[in-house]
């Protein structure tokens, strides 16, 4: 049996404010409900996505790496590693957020910048530029299941804090305003309006007597 | 605003990624170094990605389960040339089932 909320008066006018408490709580927990529903709607969605992002990934990288190989092959692996460390590519990442049920998820992209000669254009054969197209889109694709997949985690941790909301609703808050608090408050009413009854009957009783 | 990305992964990896622009490139040799190096990625304001490399990341799991839990920057494991070892997987599987409480399959 859960506690009275401490410190309730026993008042008509605390009945009235428990009530409208009451029907507070009430559509809290309805809309908490289907927000949460309609949240682990969402997440299942996002989960078959990764799937698909995480297929491109894996077959963008196992491009990406036989093209390294080739370029090795050609170049030898100590000059693509040096050709690598030069090359002027810059990459940013940019990450702005955007709303999902009241959920900030992150939007990422990347852009890719290069000057017109990267790297020294004779010196290179042009599998090190297959490579280089290839890590480029294989970084796009990684960007991309990164995206959904933090989307992923801040939607499972709003579906548990929206479960913990809901079942604190419903097994602690409710329970206490409904069964106990405003029962507490009826009774109490009640037991009041029956004293006032005896102590007017009692107050007639003598009042009969003394005319007599 | 933009952020950076950072790779941990053996040389080939790391060789690719450093040609179209990755700053943040680490090729530890032990798993404490490994870990050493994700810490000090993660505790870097400005990171907002860390790729890291399977075989690499399952040496040190319950760390990269561990800082997973936080939304940014995001750790994504990518499979290295030899192919996908399911850790990701596992690691994504353990993350949803502390979530929402049950088991899914991916």
């Amino acid at each position: 049996m859960s506690k009275i909320l401490p410190g309730t008066k026993t008042t008509r006018m605390e009945l009235l404010a428990l009530k409208n408490r009451m029907r507070l709580a009430n559509r809290g927990h309805d809309l908490l409900r289907e927000k949460r529903d309609s949240l682990i709607m969402e997440f299942f969605n996002t989960i078959a996505e990764i799937k698909d992002a995480r297929e491109k990934v894996d077959n963008s990288l196992t491009a990406a790496f036989s093209a390294l190989t080739q370029a090795k092959m050609i170049m030898g692996p100590a000059r693509v590693i040096e050709f690598a460390y030069a090359s002027k590519f810059e990459a940013d990442l940019k990450i702005s957020t955007r709303s999902m049920m009241g959920v900030r998820v992150p939007v990422l992209s990347v852009e890719q910048r290069s000057s017109e000669l990267p790297y020294s254009l004779s010196d290179s054969s042009t599998k090190f530029d297959v490579m280089g197209e290839k890590f480029k889109e294989a970084l796009n694709a990684i960007v991309r299941l990164a995206e959904i997949e933090s989307t992923v985690k801040r939607l499972a941790l709003e579906i548990e804090r929206t479960k913990r909301r809901v079942s604190a609703l419903e097994t602690v808050i409710i329970p206490r305003l409904d069964a106990t608090t405003v029962r507490f408050v009826k009774l109490a009413l009640e037991e009041r309006e029956r004293e006032d009854f005896v102590r007017l009957k009692m107050v007639r009783d003598w009042i009969i007597a003394e005319e007599e | 605003m933009s952020d950076k990305i950072a790779v941990i992964g053996d040389i080939d990896t790391v060789t690719g990624f450093r040609l179209v622009g990755v700053s943040e490139c680490a090729t530890p040799k032990s798993p404490n170094e490994t870990r050493e190096l994700l810490l000090s990625f993660f505790r870097d304001p400005n990171m907002g990605l860390i790729i890291i490399t399977e075989p690499l990341a399952k040496e040190v799991e319950d760390t990269v389960v561990e800082l997973s839990q936080s939304p940014v920057p995001v750790i994504l494991l990518i499979s290295d040339r030899t192919g996908s070892t399911g850790t990701y997987e596992a690691i994504l599987k353990e993350l949803i089932r502390r979530a929402v409480g049950i088991e899914i399959n991916i």
